[in-house]
C-alpha cells in the first residue's frame, strides 16, 4: 500500500494575470482536493476562462505559481475541453480525427496513432454516443454533438485533472444530461474536474464544490456552504435579480 | 501516408535529374521574336534545357506553395502570406548587390532575412501599439516593398543595372531559372515535405485548436515560427518564377481549391500540391509562348481557373452541385406528393377502379389541368406511372403504388405519433407530417410502428397502410390490390 | 560595388537644387501631386483602418488594374471618363466577387480577398503584356508609377488661367471632394464604422455606406494609380492614418494630422529621391515609413521611448477594481 501522500491535483498561489496594466485575475489562491466536481462561476469578465488557461500555461501569469500534482509546468495528467467557439468548425477534419488528437499527448513527437489508439478513440466516442458519426466532417454536427466530440477527445486523453470551459453552453437537454452523467462517472473514478459554468441555478445541482470568482476568489468550498445570498451578492454585485429568487429558494429549503 | 512518400520520391527524382545537367543553358531572355507555334513545339519536346529548368522549377514551387498554403488557408493567414511575399523585395535587391552576377544563395539569404524581419516587425507593432494586426501587416507590406522598389530603381540606374535581371523578380520569369536555382528549390521543397510529414499531427492540432495543443504540451509558438520560416523559404524560391507581387496567390488559391474538394486535411494538402504543380506548369507553358510574357500572372490564372472549377463543380461543396442536389431533391418531393394525391383519390372512391384522371388529380391537388399534366409526365419519367388515353388517365406502376403507400403510411404514422406521444392536437399535425414523410427511413418507420403498437388508424380515422403489406407486394406476391396499374 | 552604390549626399544637390529656378516648376507639381495623393488616400484610409479593412484597401488598389486596362482597350485613350468607369466597375466587381466567394462557400474572408484581387491583378498584367502597343502602361509603372513625369502633362486651362497639369488638377478635385464628403458625412461615417447596429437604428444603412466607401476608394485609387502605382497606394492609404493615430486619439485631429504627414512625406520624398536617384513615389513612402518609426519611438502618448522613461511596466498592475465596482461605482469605495 502506498503510504506516501499523493500531492493535491491543483495548488495555486497568488496567481495574478494582467493585460496592459489592467488586472484580469488578482491574487488567486486555491487548493483543490482530489476526486471532486468543481464549478467555477462568476459574472462576465470575471476571468473564469482566463483562470483555467493561465493554470495550463496558455496565458502567461504576471506573478504567482501553479502546481499540478505537486509539480510546476506539469501538464502530463491534464485534460482540456475548450469553448466550442474557440475552434473553426469548417476545418477539414472528421470526428474521429478530433478524438484521436486526444491521444497525441501520449504519442510524443514522431509517432502516429496506431490501432490501439483508434480503439480507445472509438470507445470514447461510444461513451458519448457519437460512434455512428466517426467519419463525418465536424461542421455537419449540431452544437450538442460538437460538445460531445470535445468530451470524447478529453476522455481519450485519459487524464486525472480535467479543465472544461462552459461545456454546457448551447447544448440541448439530452446532451446536458449525458454530459453531467459522464462527469459524475469520471468523478467516481477518482478524477478531479474543474468546470467553468455559466448558469447559476444548475450550478447548485451539478457540482460538489463551487469557486465563486470575480477577478479574486470570493469563495471556494462545498456547494451547500458557498451558495448563499451574501456570497453570491458579493460575486455578482448588484445584478442579482433572478439570483435573488434562487437564493430565496435556497434559504427556504434550509 | 503513401501519398506523402510518393511526393517525397517525386521530388528526389527531379533533384537527381537536374543535378546532372551541364552548367550552361540557353536563356530565353535573349530570344528574339519567334512564332508561338514554334514555341509550343519547343516546349513540348523538352529538348531545351531552359524549358526543363522552367518546368522543374514550376513544379517544385507549385508543390511547396500548395503544401504550405494549405496551412495558411486553414489558419486564416492569407494576409500574412501577402505581406511576407511583398516584404522580401528589399532583401532580394540587397542580394543582387552582393555580387555582380546573380547569386541565388545571396538572394535567398537576403530575401529570407527581409521576410522574417517583416513578420517580426508586425508582431512588435501589434504588441506595443494599439494598431490592429491587419493595419500592421498592411504597413509592413507597403513599407518594406517601397524600400525594395527604391533599391530596385537605384539598381536600374546603375551602369550595370539593365542586365541585372532584377526586374524579372517583380512579375516572374520561369525561363530565367538556372541549375543553381533548381537545386535550391529542390532542397527547400524537400525540406518542406519532410518537416510537414514528420510533424504533421503537431501542425494539425496547433492549426485546429491551439488552446488544446498547448494543453497537450505541444510548443505551439515554436511550430508557428517553424511554419513561418518554411513559408519564407517557399516564398523566396518562388520569387523568380512567380514574382514578388503574385506569390501570395500561389500560396492561397491552389489550397483554397483543395479546401473545397475534401473534408480531410491530409487530402487537402495533397490536392493543394497537385494544383500548385499544375498551375506552375500552366504558367510556365503559356508565358513561354511570347517573348516577354511574365510567368507569374499565367500561373495565377491557372490556379484561379482550377479554383473556379472547384467553386462551382466540387462534388459536395460546389455551388452548381449544391443547386443541382437541391433541385433534384425538391423535384423528388413533388413526385412523392403527387403519388400521395393519387392514393387519396383512389382511397376516396374505395379503391374502385384503377386509373386516375388528370381532372381528378387536379381537383385533389387544387391546381390547374396544365400543372397536373406536367406532374403526370414527371411520374412517368420516374417510372411510377403509365399514361393512357392520350395522357388523360394515370395508372400507377407497381413501384409507384408501393411508393405511394409508403408515403401515406409515413404521413399517417407521423401524425399518430405526434398526437399520441407528443400530445399535439389533431389539427396541428398535418404540416409537420407533410415535411417529415419524405425523409423517414426504414429504421425509423419500424421503430415508430413498434412504438405505436402497429396501430391501423391515424388521428383522422384513415387507414394506415401497413409495412407488412407493402413488403409483401415488394416480394412480388401479387395479390389483387386496387389501383395497382397494368400488369406488365 | 556596394560602395559605389550609395550616391553621396551633397547638401546643395539634394536639398537646394530641386527648388532652383529651372527645376522648381516641375518639382512643384510633383510635390503637389504627391501631397494630394497622400492626403486623399490617407483620409479615406483612416476609415479603412477604423473598420479593420486594410486588406480590402490592398485588394481594391490591385484589382482596378484590369479595369484600367480594359478601359484603355475599349476607349483607345487615357481619358478621364473611361478610366473612372473602368476602375469603378473593377472595384465593384472585386467587392462582389469577394462576397460571393466567402458567403457562398466555406472559404473564409481573408482567402476570398486574396484570391479575388490576385486573379484580377494577374488578368490586368496579362492584358498589358499582350496589348502593350495599345495600352500605354508598362508593368513597372503599374507597380510604382511615374510621378516624375506628372509635370509634363498638358495643363488645364480655365478662364485663361493655367491650373496645372491635368493629373494634378484631377487629383485636387478628388481630394477636395474627399475632404468635403468627410466633413459633410462625418456623423454617418463615424457611427457606421463603430457600431453598425446603432447606425441602423439611426436610419443609416451601413451597407450603403460600405459600398459608397468602396466606390469612392476606387475613384481615389485610380487617380493615384498613374502617379504612385498599385502597391504604393496601399502605403498612402494606411501609413498617414496609422502615424496620426499614434500621436492623438481624437478623430478630427487624426484627420488633420493625416494632411500634415502627407505634406511631409511628399516634400522629403522628393529630396530622398534626388539623393538616391530612385523612384520618387517609393521615396515618399520610405519617408512616411520613417515618420512611422519616429512616431513609434517618440510619440508623447504611446511612444516606446517615453514609456520606458516613465518606468511603467505592464507586469505590475494597479490594484484592481472588481467587475462589480466598475458596474456599480460607489463613492468613497
Amino acid at each position: 500500500m502506498n503510504t506516501e501522500k499523493e500531492p493535491v491535483p491543483l495548488e495555486v498561489h497568488d496567481l495574478t494575470v494582467a493585460y496592459q496594466k489592467k488586472a484580469v485575475l488578482w491574487g488567486i489562491d486555491l487548493v483543490v482536493p482530489k476526486g471532486k466536481l468543481i464549478g467555477i462561476v462568476g459574472p462576465n469578465g470575471a476571468g473564469k476562462s482566463t483562470l483555467i488557461k493561465t493554470i495550463m500555461g496558455i496565458i502567461p501569469a504576471s506573478s504567482g505559481w501553479v502546481k499540478i500534482f505537486g509539480e510546476e509546468k506539469n501538464l502530463r495528467r491534464v485534460g482540456y475541453v475548450p469553448q466550442r467557439e474557440s475552434v473553426d468548425w469548417d476545418f477539414p477534419v472528421s470526428v474521429m480525427d478530433v478524438v484521436l488528437m486526444g491521444r497525441y499527448g501520449k504519442l510524443g513527437l514522431f509517432k502516429r496513432p496506431g490501432k490501439a489508439d483508434v480503439d480507445i478513440a472509438r470507445q470514447c466516442l461510444d461513451k458519448v454516443k457519437m460512434l455512428p458519426y466517426a467519419n463525418r466532417q465536424i461542421s455537419n454536427l449540431s452544437g450538442g454533438q460538437q460538445q460531445r466530440v470535445f468530451l470524447a477527445r478529453a476522455l481519450a486523453q485519459e487524464s486525472d485533472l480535467y479543465f472544461m470551459d462552459e461545456p454546457f453552453s448551447g447544448v440541448d437537454a439530452s446532451t446536458e444530461a449525458a454530459i453531467i452523467t459522464l462527469l459524475h462517472d469520471l468523478k467516481e473514478k477518482g478524477k478531479t474536474l474543474m468546470v467553468v459554468h455559466h448558469d447559476l441555478p444548475t450550478a447548485r445541482n451539478y457540482f460538489d464544490m463551487l469557486l465563486l470568482l470575480n477577478m479574486r476568489v470570493v469563495a471556494f468550498g462545498p456547494t451547500d456552504e458557498v451558495f448563499n445570498y451574501e456570497l453570491l451578492q458579493k460575486t455578482y454585485g448588484g445584478r442579482l435579480t433572478i439570483l435573488a429568487e434562487v437564493a430565496e429558494a435556497v434559504r427556504q429549503k434550509s | 501516408m503513401s501519398k506523402r512518400s510518393y511526393k517525397f520520391a517525386l521530388s528526389l527524382l527531379f533533384l537527381a535529374c537536374m543535378a546532372q545537367e551541364p552548367l550552361f543553358a540557353a536563356r530565353i531572355g535573349e530570344l528574339t521574336e519567334t512564332d508561338w507555334k514554334i514555341q509550343v513545339i519547343r516546349f513540348l519536346s523538352f529538348r531545351d534545357p531552359s524549358v526543363r529548368y522552367a518546368l522543374a522549377g514550376s513544379i517544385l514551387l507549385g508543390i511547396s506553395c500548395g503544401l504550405l498554403g494549405s496551412f495558411i488557408v486553414v489558419r486564416k493567414m492569407a494576409l500574412v502570406g501577402d505581406a511576407l511575399s511583398h516584404a522580401v523585395l528589399p532583401g532580394v535587391a540587397l542580394g543582387f548587390l552582393w555580387n555582380t552576377t546573380k547569386d541565388p544563395v545571396a538572394i535567398f539569404i537576403g530575401a529570407t532575412v527581409a521576410g522574417l524581419l517583416g513578420t517580426t516587425v508586425v508582431n512588435l507593432i501589434t504588441q506595443t501599439t494599439r494598431l490592429k494586426e491587419d493595419t500592421a501587416l498592411g504597413m509592413v507590406l507597403a513599407g518594406f516593398f517601397s524600400v525594395g522598389i527604391c533599391l530596385v530603381t537605384m539598381i536600374q540606374h546603375l551602369p550595370t543595372g539593365n542586365k541585372s535581371g532584377i526586374d524579372k523578380f517583380l512579375f516572374g520569369q520561369a525561363a530565367a531559372l538556372g541549375p543553381n536555382d533548381i537545386q535550391l528549390m529542390g532542397i527547400v521543397t524537400l525540406l518542406a515535405i519532410t518537416v510537414i510529414t514528420l510533424f504533421y499531427k503537431e501542425f494539425l492540432v496547433s492549426s485546429f485548436d491551439s488552446g488544446f495543443a498547448h494543453s497537450i504540451r505541444i510548443p505551439v509558438q515554436l511550430f508557428h515560427h517553424l511554419l513561418m520560416l518554411l513559408l519564407a523559404f517557399a516564398v523566396v524560391i518562388s520569387l523568380q518564377a512567380v514574382g514578388v507581387v503574385l506569390v501570395s496567390a500561389m500560396l492561397i488559391t491552389p489550397a483554397a481549391a483543395a479546401y473545397l474538394l475534401t473534408d480531410r486535411m491530409h487530402r487537402m494538402v495533397f490536392l493543394a500540391s497537385i494544383f500548385g504543380l499544375l498551375s506552375g506548369v500552366f504558367g510556365a507553358f503559356f508565358s513561354f509562348l511570347g517573348p516577354s510574357l511574365p510567368t507569374g500572372p499565367f500561373m495565377v490564372l491557372g490556379a484561379s481557373l482550377v479554383f473556379t472549377l472547384c467553386f462551382f463543380f466540387a462534388p459536395k461543396h460546389g455551388l452548381v452541385t449544391r443547386w443541382w442536389v437541391k433541385r433534384s431533391r425538391s423535384q423528388q418531393i413533388q413526385v412523392e406528393n403527387v403519388l400521395k394525391a393519387i392514393y387519396h383519390v383512389l382511397e376516396d372512391r374505395g379503391f374502385d377502379g384503377e386509373g386516375v384522371s388528370i381532372r381528378e388529380l387536379a381537383d385533389q391537388r387544387k391546381q390547374t389541368l396544365e400543372e397536373s399534366v406536367r406532374e403526370s409526365k414527371m411520374l412517368k419519367r420516374a417510372e411510377y406511372a403509365t399514361l393512357l388515353e392520350e395522357g388523360n388517365m394515370i395508372w400507377l406502376t407497381p413501384e409507384g403504388w408501393q411508393r405511394a403507400r409508403e408515403m401515406v403510411r409515413n404521413h399517417r404514422l407521423w401524425e399518430l405519433y405526434l398526437t399520441s406521444a407528443a400530445q399535439y392536437s389533431a389539427d396541428h399535425v398535418h404540416d409537420d407530417a407533410e415535411k417529415i414523410e419524405h425523409i423517414l427511413g426504414d429504421e425509423v418507420v419500424r421503430a415508430l410502428e413498434k412504438r405505436l403498437d402497429y396501430a391501423t388508424t391515424d388521428p383522422h380515422g384513415k387507414k394506415i397502410p401497413s409495412s407488412e403489406s407493402i413488403q409483401k407486394d415488394r416480394m412480388g406476391r401479387r395479390e389483387k390490390v386496387p389501383g395497382y396499374g397494368q400488369d406488365i | 560595388m556596394a560602395k559605389d552604390f550609395l550616391p553621396s549626399f551633397e547638401w546643395h544637390r539634394v536639398m537646394v537644387e530641386p527648388w532652383s529656378a529651372d527645376a522648381f516648376q516641375n518639382n512643384l507639381w510633383i510635390f503637389l501631386m504627391g501631397f494630394l495623393v497622400a492626403t486623399a488616400c490617407g483620409l479615406v484610409g483612416n476609415y479603412l483602418i477604423l473598420r479593420r479593412m486594410s486588406l480590402i484597401g490592398d485588394a481594391i488598389s490591385h484589382s482596378i488594374l484590369p479595369g484600367i486596362a480594359i478601359a484603355f482597350l475599349v476607349s483607345g485613350s487615357r481619358g478621364t471618363v473611361p478610366m473612372f468607369a473602368g476602375a469603378l466597375l473593377a472595384g465593384v466587381a472585386t467587392t462582389v466577387i469577394i462576397e460571393v466567394i466567402h458567403k457562398k462557400s466555406r472559404i473564409k474572408q481573408d482567402s476570398a480577398i486574396g484570391i479575388a484581387f490576385t486573379t484580377l491583378f494577374a488578368i490586368g498584367v496579362i492584358l498589358i503584356s499582350l496589348y502593350a502597343s495599345k495600352i500605354d502602361l508598362d508593368q513597372e509603372c503599374v507597380l510604382y508609377g511615374e510621378i516624375g513625369f506628372v509635370g509634363l502633362h498638358p495643363p488645364v486651362q480655365l478662364w485663361g488661367m493655367n491650373l496645372g497639369p491635368l493629373p494634378v488638377f484631377r487629383m485636387a478635385v478628388v481630394t477636395v471632394i474627399t475632404a468635403a464628403a468627410i466633413m459633410l458625412f462625418y456623423k454617418e461615417l463615424l457611427v457606421s464604422s463603430f457600431d453598425p447596429g446603432l447606425a441602423f437604428t439611426l436610419g443609416i444603412n451601413a451597407t450603403v455606406v460600405h459600398y459608397c466607401l468602396m466606390g469612392w476608394l476606387s475613384t481615389v485609387v485610380v487617380n493615384a494609380f498613374e502617379s504612385v502605382g498599385a502597391v504604393l497606394v496601399i502605403a498612402m492609404l494606411i501609413l498617414p492614418g496609422a502615424i496620426a493615430s499614434m500621436l492623438t486619439l481624437q478623430l478630427p485631429r487624426i484627420l488633420m494630422l493625416t494632411v500634415v504627414i502627407a505634406a511631409m512625406s511628399s516634400f522629403f520624398g522628393i529630396h530622398l529621391a534626388t539623393w538616391l536617384n530612385c523612384s520618387t513615389a517609393a521615396a515618399m513612402v520610405v519617408v512616411a515609413s520613417g515618420l512611422f518609426i519616429l512616431a513609434w519611438l517618440f510619440s508623447p502618448t504611446s511612444g516606446l521611448v517615453f514609456k520606458k522613461l516613465r518606468h511603467r511596466s505592464d507586469s505590475v498592475p494597479e490594484f484592481p477594481e472588481t467587475a462589480t465596482d466598475v458596474l456599480n461605482p460607489q463613492p468613497g469605495k
